[in-house]
């Protein structure tokens, strides 16, 4: 279902004769052959084949081709919900801007920018994303180093202060990459913001209203906001240059330290594509254990937005009420997983462990409370004047603003778009339990709310329907698929078979034999559609691995929407938003 | 000239004890309010620093005396220490009219458990709260920072605002009891034998949305909104500096307008004989720390307005229904006598 | 076909509703079941909760105790042991599977009998993601997690963990966390004041 048909793409094939297409179960692309055909191309497929949803642009990078750099945009339509991959390579460097087309291809334009140094026609000054201004080297590019260029003496504490000579342990450096000075973070700032209004307001970048390392500038009249701008990139770490080098299933521990709040969907949606490109089929329990895993992080992630929203707008006891409950679950996933947070659960063909014995009682437990504490929540919040005044009417994002900025997750179907990856694309166990989506009108700030408390409570239903499932199953049914070539089988096997100990070496040692192909896979996280872009070219790691982040696109939407609203406002359309710095930045 | 001797040694011996009980209950009542606050967020209060946390306050202000006193870049000296003296004194200076029980006779004499009976009590009452304006207000600029400046303003608004409205309603009231005395007022409840509260439940509503703006507490808080001003116009001070600011506005404000609203709304002392010769002052305190209880209550469970929406509040709505429930309380008293 | 569920949007109130303030009544009346409820506080630390048997804490090395598995002794001829020394074989696939390519320094030597042994085991902590993909990689069971949480230390060099640590905990903490049954946690009062009462099934 999410691909798009046969007859689409021929479709286009017949209006414009220099495209090639392709498709495959899980891909289907058109690659556009002339550089200078790609607006109009761009233009037929939004205003005719009425693929108007924006979803992603990235950029690879070939050294040894012709051309070094080619780009992808992935559009959905979201009448059918289809999804098409535009292929171009770039012309010496440029490629014309798409940003009159659609308005998120503003930032991801900056990001390739910033990343791989590549120009766009008609986006003059474009600015970097991540880095400060003044960086001299474009990181992704597939000529600089994994380690960054040391040009820095940064001696460590004990040398400068007692003049210790030994190094403090065995992977010590003294050479260093760049550091920023104050200077080139006020020249950062000085660039981005040209000042109309009567103040300048820095917001962040340390402040308790913004959800992480966040940097917003207002260009104040009085308490209204004339224009604003996001610096983002104190969280940059680089995530996608690391996955260059490693293997697919040490991947793993950093899938869940960009959204930190829901690992397990993120992990969810990584193992999914290399399981799509591999082939790999998963276990039927573990398909459950996955989901109902999924759906706790998917309640834990919308109970700290719920308390920080909020602890910004004021009521200050709903923080902890909510954070009461997230003990709970992360008790539940402690047990389980053996951390709170960052719990690097799932495993490629599989999860990691079997229940521990006392989870289904448990989580049972929790799911019978549950009900009673939404109730009080929804006593405290829903209907209060106040929380109503604040949040009514505040910062509408129209359905054009959904399709033009690529937003997903609740900030969609707040505005009534139904854009929910768990239906369109079923993965994991969600083809078998039974849930709804809800769906707003207005698309303000109250209906997010109302959106994102109805998700809680479907939520709950589907971790009921789960538990009833595992109860039912036979004990000793297999947790992961340890036939498939490309998984690693598990400990015990690994002790007692020796054919098992070798598959366990080979994997290790040498990495998967993942073939060769591409493949994007997206799921829902809480916050949105967090997709992966693998491109594999049959060795262990991936050549390059794309996160197509939600809470990047929804925050792009940020500084249209806030114009002439006031301080106030801005701080309960942030927590509306809901982004996670770990994975704005990655 | 004995009288006078004595008089004085009475005021010497009432300022002091006032000075004493209130700026030793205003550091207490930050104990109760943590333990408040934690008990109703399903955690415990302070429990560490003495039995039930008890010695917590004292903890506190030593901290706070012995951090390292910084001044930032830029400010204006004198008024970033005078705004500190703008905020305490007003709020102490409150407790002067503040009645604590009936009178007693101490060796023939009698004395009235208040600092100064003014007969214009309630206009001075006024006059200390628009005084509360000054301390935000240099804070907010001799700071030298957006931030505060802000804050500032936005509570420079607010007092303006709901000054006016506190002055409708209280007006309401010493239009039945007749005099702006507080003991007058006490007594006249105290001879008709209902309390103004029922009388006057609009009135009573009007100045508790003026106690809870006047003393910057939710839903009214603008000025210290966290998510966005970061402890607002206070926001460069340090150490006990800036332990004095909500000591004088959370604490203080709060006690001394709760103690009047007591008085005003409730019938001061007046309650029935339980207790002995001291059971009027134990009912005051009794009531006023019930209506204490109330606020902080409120304070921890409702969300807060936005700025313009706070301003709008008084001028759109309160403002009318003060008036009107003015002009209703003449005609009721002209009429009915 | 998506199932939809359009929101019931109720965002006005009503006039009794305005005038009585019954919104806030409402709000005031769920603080107050709260306050008279008991608090959850676990007070650190006076008391503590101790971690589940699957915590991922600090990394210890199992001891040459005969009780290893089958594939160790496979390989048994080839090294050098000592009672009660860790059975480390030096086959580096713990350094192999840790995402961060410098957390390891392993060195074997090779003893005059020709058998192997291993002389240096070092870990930095301080670059650690406690992932526990290392523990998963170990073929011969040596390399485990203990469920040391408490770990701070004053120097950057008091981070590193050596191989004589490594046994002591071994040899002492895993053991026991390993002996423990495979349920969801160890003690279930400690966890009462936050959970109430669980209806077990076993």
């Amino acid at each position: 279902m999410p691909w798009a048909s046969e007859e689409t793409l021929n479709r286009i094939k017949r209006s414009f004769r220099t495209v090639d297409v392709y498709k495959s179960p899980h891909f289907a692309r058109i690659s556009v052959e002339n550089t200078h055909d790609i607006t109009n191309v761009l233009k037929h497929l939004k205003d005719v084949e009425d693929f108007r949803y924006f979803i992603d642009f990235h950029v690879i990078d070939f050294p040894k081709e012709k051309e070094r750099f080619l780009g992808q945009y992935i559009l959905v339509n979201p009448y059918n919900f289809e999804r098409l991959v535009v292929k171009v390579w770039f012309k010496s460097n440029k490629l014309p801007t798409a940003k009159n087309i659609f308005a998120g291809a503003k930032w991801a334009e900056r990001e390739a920018y910033d990343m791989f140094g590549v120009e766009f026609e008609g986006h003059e000054d474009v600015k970097r994303m991540f880095m400060w201004e003044d960086y001299k080297h474009f990181p992704l590019r597939k000529d600089f180093p994994l380690g960054g260029i040391p040009e820095q003496r940064l001696p460590s504490l004990t040398e400068l202060i007692e003049g210790n000579t030994l190094p403090p342990s065995h992977d010590y450096e003294l050479m260093h990459t760049y550091v920023p000075t104050i200077q080139d973070i006020e020249k950062t700032e000085k660039s981005r913001i040209t000042k109309r209004g009567q103040l300048v307001l820095n917001w962040g970048p340390l402040h308790p209203g913004t959800h992480g390392t966040m940097w917003f500038l207002f260009d104040l009249e009085g308490e209204h906001i004339i224009q604003t701008d996001v610096i983002l990139g104190q969280l940059h770490r680089g995530m996608e240059k690391i996955a260059e080098n490693l293997h697919y299933f040490q991947f793993l521990p950093y899938t869940d330290r960009m959204d930190y709040l829901s690992a397990v969907c993120s992990e969810l949606s990584y193992v999914q594509s290399v399981e799509k490109l591999a082939n790999i089929e998963v276990p039927l329990k573990a398909k459950y254990i996955r989901t109902m895993f999924a759906e706790l992080q998917r309640i834990n992630s919308h109970l700290l937005w719920l308390g920080t929203g909020a602890l910004d707008l004021g009521a200050l006891t709903v923080f902890l009420y909510a954070f009461r409950e997230r003990e709970k679950i992360m008790d539940l996933i402690e047990g389980n997983a053996g951390f709170r947070l960052t719990s690097a659960f799932l495993r490629i063909g599989g999860v990691h462990y079997d229940l521990a014995k006392g989870t289904l009682e448990v989580a049972k437990h929790f799911v019978k409370d549950f009900y009673s504490k939404l109730k009080e929540y929804n006593g405290l919040l829903t209907r209060n004047r106040i929380w109503l005044k604040r949040t009514k009417d505040v910062g509408i994002i129209t359905q054009e603003d959904v399709y033009q900025y690529g937003l997903t997750g609740p900030v969609a179907r707040g505005s009534g778009i139904s854009y929910d990856m768990r239906k369109i694309d079923p993965y994991a166990a969600y083809d078998l339990v039974d849930f709804d989506i809800p769906v707003g009108d207005v698309g303000d700030v109250y209906d997010r709310y109302l959106v994102r408390m109805e998700e809680m409570y479907q939520s709950a239903k589907i971790v009921e329907q789960c538990i009833e499932a595992l109860e039912k199953m036979p004990p000793n049914e297999p947790y992961v698929n340890k036939k498939h070539p490309v998984v690693i089988p598990p400990k015990e096997d690994v002790f007692n078979d020796l054919e098992d100990m070798v598959k366990s070496f080979r994997i290790v040692v040498h990495g998967e034999n993942i073939p060769k192909g591409e493949i994007y896979s997206s799921g829902e996280n809480p916050r949105g559609e967090l997709g992966f872009y693998i491109h594999s070219i049959g060795k262990s790691s991936p050549y390059r691995l794309r996160i197509r982040s939600c809470s990047f696109y929804n925050l792009s939407v940020f500084p249209k929407v806030i114009e002439k609203h006031t301080i106030s406002d801005a701080v309960a359309l942030l927590g509306s938003i809901d982004p996670v710095v770990g994975e704005t930045d990655r | 000239m004995n009288d006078i001797i004595f008089t004085g040694i009475v005021i010497a011996v009432k300022i002091l004890v006032v000075l004493a009980v209130t700026l030793g209950l205003g550091a207490y009542l930050t104990w109760y309010e943590r333990k408040f606050a934690g008990h109703l967020q399903a955690r415990l209060g302070p429990t560490v620093v003495g039995p039930f946390g008890l010695l917590q306050p004292l903890a506190d202000g030593l901290k706070l005396m012995t951090k390292a006193p910084l001044l930032p870049r830029g400010i204006d000296t004198k008024l970033y220490y005078m705004a500190i003296m703008m905020a305490l004194v007003p709020a102490i200076m409150l407790f002067a009219v503040v009645p604590f029980g009936p009178s007693f006779k101490i060796l023939g004499h009698e004395i009235k458990p208040i600092v100064a009976n003014l007969n214009i009590a309630i206009l001075y009452l006024f006059a200390m709260g628009s005084m509360a304006a000054y301390g935000t207000l240099f804070a907010g600029w001799a700071s030298n920072s957006k931030y505060a400046f802000i804050g500032s303003l936005r509570k420079a608004a607010l007092i303006v605002s709901y000054e006016v409205v506190l002055g409708f309603a209280a007006l309401s009231v010493v239009l039945l009891a007749g005099s702006m005395n507080v003991f007058d007022i006490v007594d006249a409840q105290i001879k008709s034998g209902i309390w103004y509260i029922v009388y006057q439940p609009i009135s009573f509503v009007l100045f508790l949305f003026c106690l809870l703006a006047e003393s910057g507490r939710v839903p009214f808080d603008i000025q210290e909104a966290e998510a966005e001003l970061v402890t607002g116009y206070n926001v460069e001070y340090g150490g006990m500096k800036f332990g004095i600011f909500p000591l004088a506005e959370w604490y203080l404000n709060v006690l001394a307008l709760c103690a009047i609203m007591a008085v005003l709304y409730f019938g001061g002392w007046s309650g029935p004989h339980l207790f002995g010769p001291f059971s009027g002052f134990i009912w005051f305190l009794a009531k006023t720390f019930g209506l204490l209880f109330f606020v902080l209550w409120v304070h921890w469970t409702l969300p807060r307005y936005q700025a313009k929406d706070v301003v709008e509040f008084a001028w759109k709505y309160l403002l009318p229904i003060s008036i009107l429930n003015l002009v209703g309380t003449a005609f009721l008293i002209y009429f009915k006598g | 076909m998506i199932k939809l569920k359009k929101l019931k949007r109720n965002d006005s109130l009503g006039p009794v509703e305005t005038v009585l303030f019954l919104d806030f009544i409402k709000g005031l009346s769920i603080t107050m079941k709260n306050l008279v409820r008991k608090p959850i506080t676990t007070q650190y630390p006076k008391e503590k909760i101790t971690p589940p048997r699957r915590f991922r804490g600090k990394h210890g090395h199992f001891v040459y105790d005969g009780q290893e598995p089958p594939s160790l002794k496979a390989i048994e001829g080839f090294m050098s042991f000592e009672k009660g020394k860790s059975r480390c074989v030096a086959c580096y696939m713990c350094q192999t599977a840790c995402p961060m390519p410098t957390l390891f320094r392993i060195e074997a030597i090779q003893m005059p009998d020709g058998t192997k042994k291993v002389v240096r085991f070092d870990m930095n902590l301080l670059n650690c993601l406690f992932c526990g993909l290392c523990v998963d990689a170990c073929p011969v069971e040596c390399l485990t997690m203990s469920d040391i949480h408490e770990m701070a230390v004053y120097r950057r060099s008091q981070a590193v963990l050596h191989i004589n640590d490594m046994e002591q905990i071994g040899a002492t903490n895993a053991k026991a966390v390993r002996e423990l049954p495979d349920r969801i946690w160890r003690d279930d009062k400690e966890r009462e004041t936050l959970w109430g009462k669980v209806k077990w099934n076993f």
